[in-house]
């Protein structure tokens, strides 16, 4: 009798192992209907508090969930980069349910060893620097819509972002190998050390004029008050003087 | 060997006389110097750049070490830039060196002008040393303007487009004013050059012959003091030229040109690679000019978008808060000194100073004008203050329209107040009486010692 | 003391900083050791003018500014009636003068062209192809949905004063007015790309507000509605370049823009249609 029992555990067992391993649109359904459909309806149609999910692909689920911009915590909150809600799994099952609700872009696979880094720096300060700054720092777009900074992006971040244009990012039709160069330029401005210096931001005249104010013009103030009264020159004599 | 020269050009006795010279000892004096000694550390980082930059738009490819450009078409100009910093040994750092001190160099020139203004220096007999200053500034703002451009890259060259719809905006005689700056439509490859020969020629010529006029007339006037013991309009009370302030404005200027040596090796400045070369069809967020054209860069963000037409004259949107603004300002500032004359009927000559709290009305105006142009300032940088603060850019220009109106107000009021209250020795003013001393009457009631 | 440490650490750092030269140089090492040079010796000679000299304040005279009354420049000047007397002479040395220095300065003239009627026109042309940087001409569905793209006239790629933008707004969002919503094929909307109010290129677009912002001073403009500035200091929407598609599929131009692309200036031909 425990022998047939223990037969029949392990094929069960062995059943459901496979399942397991892929992801399971069922899972991920069930997944959705917890965390997500509040906001953007059951399978995704929309409501008045999110936008339909339908034909977004899992390119824009898997850079959504993996940068934590969602889930949202209220229906108008800014999506901003933050720390996941879900553990690779979940993102995974999630990205597989939403990706197959009608298709959609799916995740790229990117190649940045052959990325032509030239075409990368000039492709990104013709299209992205207007709104993400020349070194990639971010931006203010107006109203409520921020350019972040790239500075944390991974790379299939920013990949997923100019296929799926997320938030009020416009959409570029970019080749894959053009889009691979744009990723290898910001890697780069990620990478390399700022050739002059401290980068002290990195936006340019805002913070260099501060910094030749709070720190420049500050000590040379003190450097003047300095060489007048002279270092470590006792109060007393100087008021001795006067009474001369 | 002193004698040798003196023997062939007889200036012993008049240097003798020269350095026997009094001046009075304040740290407040010393602010100017430091203007004068940026402007020396400007004057041979400057030559240095001058032989390695080439003042010419004309495009080549470029072929350095700097990776993400490489193949690029760019001008020659920029090209030179991008050579010098990774190319040429020390070129980096006197580049650097160089912008940095542009930047300390009209800071420290309107920390002076502040000082001079504050203790009421410019009175007379000494309009003339003022309006030579403010000729100063405006030259100074002019050299910055003119060499930042030189590198042709995309920062700046928007700042050149922004400074050519200026001119343009200049009713009747705009677009030629324009044309003829900019050698005809934006953008010309003839305006490199001609800001070259501004930066490197006209104006520093100028700046060199204004400097020796400032201070030929600070020796034949005398500087000025605060009063003191002995401290009379007529006499000066200080020390010696020689040794004790020889040595001091020396030790200054080379502390001076150290800070200013330290930043170029530590603290990026002006990252032209980053920006990439100019390009008319493209520009780049956050877009503000160096630190002193921020006032009017902000000007032109926040005035209101007002485009009248006047009898068939339109009256562009830039005019206003981009050439009307500084025309009105630098004028006002020019003529302050007869301004204040006019007003307080006040035609002595004064060589002993006021502290700020002495004419609380002028420290209170001279409080809210500086508030006016540093409230303006940053509103310069608004996409700045609202990408930091992660607050819609609309509000922070609505704040800063609401501030540069507000703000000059109520700090030029505060500080009037403030000094006056100092002045008058009166309950401080955000003090609180002691308590008091009360007597009797012989009525019966109660009033206060010493009424 | 410190006046000799303070020169010795200079001198240390002078050499060094030649050594380094000679070996290639780095640029942090060199501002520092620039700045412990000129440091070193600044603090030296200041801490022996403040601390070692003492001096003693003394007391100068100020004479007064105004040279004595009795001979003056101005009495000298006066005085010379070889040159104050001939007043016809003076004066007509003075004309001369004046006249040469205004003949003196018309060169200044050469520094550029006359303004002209190229002032606001651009090379747009009806025919002319929508091409892009690339010299590649555009057809609507080569613009993603909410994209954007610059344009330029065909034979014009990169030409600065012809830039514009196409945006192929989702069906059914343009409200343009009157004839221009027939320049809009395939909701393709172009407008110029120089802004109204300085000059920049309007390069910002925000694809669920469907508005086009200027970096410089951030100008908004609403693209459904034929870029009318909604925030700062633009006045004039961005002229709308009128589009139509040709016989091949390609965005074609059906004129120049009907109003002055670029900053508004004094006798700009102002459009009563909005």
């Amino acid at each position: 009798m425990r022998s047939v029992l223990a037969l029949a555990a392990a094929v069960v067992i062995a059943a459901a192992i496979p399942a397991q391993a892929q992801p399971s649109l069922e899972e991920g359904r069930e997944l959705f209907e917890v965390h997500c459909a509040s906001c953007h309806g059951p399978a995704g149609v929309g409501t008045r508090f999110g936008p339909p999910l339908v034909g977004v692909g899992e390119a824009a689920a898997d850079f959504q969930l993996r940068t934590g911009r969602m889930p949202l915590a209220q229906p108008d909150a800014p999506t901003l980069r933050k720390p996941p809600a879900f553990d690779e799994r979940q993102i995974e099952l999630l990205v597989a349910y939403i990706g197959s609700l009608d298709g959609g872009p799916e995740i790229p696979e990117l190649d940045l060893v052959g990325a032509d880094l030239q075409l990368g720096a000039r492709l990104f300060l013709d299209n992205c620097a207007a709104c993400h700054g020349a070194t990639a720092n971010g931006g203010a777009a107006g109203g409520s819509a921020f350019a972040p900074s790239l500075d944390q992006s991974l790379p299939l971040d920013i990949a997923e972002a100019m296929i799926t244009a997320p938030g009020e990012m416009p959409k570029f039709a970019f080749s894959d190998d053009e889009r691979d160069a744009v990723v290898r330029y910001v890697m780069y401005l990620q990478e390399q050390p700022s050739p002059g210096g401290l980068d002290i931001g990195g936006i340019g005249p805002v913070s260099e004029g501060f910094v030749a104010w709070a720190l420049a013009m500050v000590i040379l103030v003190l450097i003047v008050a300095l060489v007048a009264t002279g270092p470590g020159r006792s109060k007393e004599r100087v008021l001795g003087d006067e009474d001369a | 060997m002193i004698r040798w020269i003196d023997r062939r050009l007889g200036v012993d006795s008049w240097a003798r006389k020269g350095l026997r010279k009094v001046f009075p000892d304040h740290w407040s004096f010393l602010l100017g110097e430091i203007a004068l000694f940026t402007f020396l550390v400007l004057l041979a980082t400057g030559i240095f750049l001058t032989l390695f930059y080439r003042p010419d738009a004309t495009p080549v490819v470029y072929d350095g070490p700097y990776e993400p450009l490489r193949g690029r078409e760019v001008s020659a100009a920029y090209e030179s830039v991008l050579r010098l910093s990774f190319q040429v040994r020390a070129g980096l750092v006197m580049r650097q060196i160089h912008h940095w001190a542009a930047l300390v160099f009209v800071a420290s020139i309107v920390v002076h002008a502040a000082r001079v203004f504050f203790t009421g220096a410019f009175r007379r007999p000494r309009e003339v040393n003022w309006l030579v200053g403010v000729g100063l500034l405006v030259l100074a703002l002019m050299m910055g303007f003119t060499g930042y451009s030189l590198p042709d890259d995309l920062l700046s060259g928007t700042g050149l487009r922004i400074a050519y719809s200026a001119l343009i905006s200049i009713p009747f005689i705009g677009p030629y004013l324009a044309y003829l700056a900019f050698g005809g439509e934006f953008p010309t490859h003839g305006i490199i050059p001609r800001l070259f020969v501004m930066h490197v020629m006209l104006f520093p010529a100028l700046l060199i012959a204004l400097i020796t006029a400032h201070l030929a007339i600070l020796v034949q006037q005398k500087h000025t003091q605060f009063p003191g013991p002995g401290r009379r309009e007529d006499n000066v009370v200080g020390k010696r030229l020689w040794p004790s302030q020889v040595f001091k404005s020396t030790g200054l200027m080379l502390l001076t040109a150290a800070v200013l040596a330290v930043m170029g090796g530590l603290v990026q400045i002006n990252p032209v690679w980053t920006y990439g070369p100019f390009d008319a069809t493209i520009v780049s967020a956050p877009a503000q000019p160096d630190w002193y054209m921020g006032w009017l860069e902000g000007a032109i963000r926040l005035f209101p978008p007002f485009e009248p037409q006047i009898f068939g004259v339109t009256i562009p949107a830039m005019f206003i808060p981009g050439v009307v603004l500084p025309g009105v300002f630098f004028t006002l500032l020019a003529l302050w000194p007869f301004l204040e004359q006019r007003v307080t009927r006040d035609m002595a000559e004064h060589h002993l100073l006021e502290r700020p709290r002495d004419n609380p009305v002028r420290t209170g105006i001279g409080a809210g004008a500086l508030a006016f142009v540093a409230i303006l300032t940053l509103a310069g940088g608004n996409d700045v203050l609202a990408l930091m603060f992660n607050i819609p850019v609309e509000a922070i220009t609505w704040f800063f329209r609401i501030a540069v109106l507000v703000g000059p107000v109520v700090g030029g009021y505060v500080a009037y107040r403030i000094a006056r209250d100092l002045r008058d020795g009166a309950t401080p003013a955000f003090g609180r009486k002691r308590g008091v001393m009360l007597r009797r009457t012989p009525g019966g009631g109660y009033e206060e010692e010493g009424s | 003391m410190l006046v000799r440490l303070a020169f010795a650490a200079s001198m240390v750092a002078s050499i060094a900083l030649v050594v380094l030269y000679l070996r290639g140089g780095e640029r942090t090492a060199e501002g520092v050791l620039l700045g412990v040079a000129l440091g070193g010796l600044g603090l030296g000679i200041t801490v022996w003018a403040t601390r070692l000299m003492d001096p003693p304040e003394v007391e100068e005279a100020r004479e007064p500014l105004a040279s004595p009354d009795g001979k003056s420049l101005v009495d000298m000047l006066r005085d010379e009636e070889d040159v104050t007397r001939r007043v016809v002479l003076v004066r007509m040395l003075l004309g001369a003068a004046g006249t040469l220095v205004a003949a003196l300065a018309i060169p200044t003239l050469s520094l550029g062209p006359a303004p002209g009627s190229d002032l606001g026109r651009t090379k747009w042309r009806r025919g002319l192809r929508a091409v892009g940087a690339d010299g590649r001409a555009v057809r609507p569905l080569d613009i993603p949905l909410e994209g954007v793209r610059t344009i330029f006239p065909e034979g014009f790629a990169g030409e600065p004063d012809s830039q514009a933008v196409v945006i192929r707004v989702a069906p059914g969002l343009l409200e343009l007015e009157g004839r221009r919503a027939e320049w809009a094929p395939e909701d393709c909307v172009a407008y110029s790309k120089i802004c109204t109010h300085a000059g920049c290129p309007v390069g910002l677009y925000r694809s669920a507000a469907h508005e086009l912002l200027c970096p410089c001073h951030q100008s908004t403009f609403d693209v459904l509605r034929g870029a009318v500035p909604l925030f700062g200091p633009a006045v004039r929407p961005l002229p709308q370049l009128p589009l139509a598609v040709d016989e091949e599929g390609y965005l074609v131009a059906l004129s120049d823009f009907t109003e002055a692309a670029g900053p508004s200036y004094w006798n700009i031909e102002r459009s009563d249609e909005l």
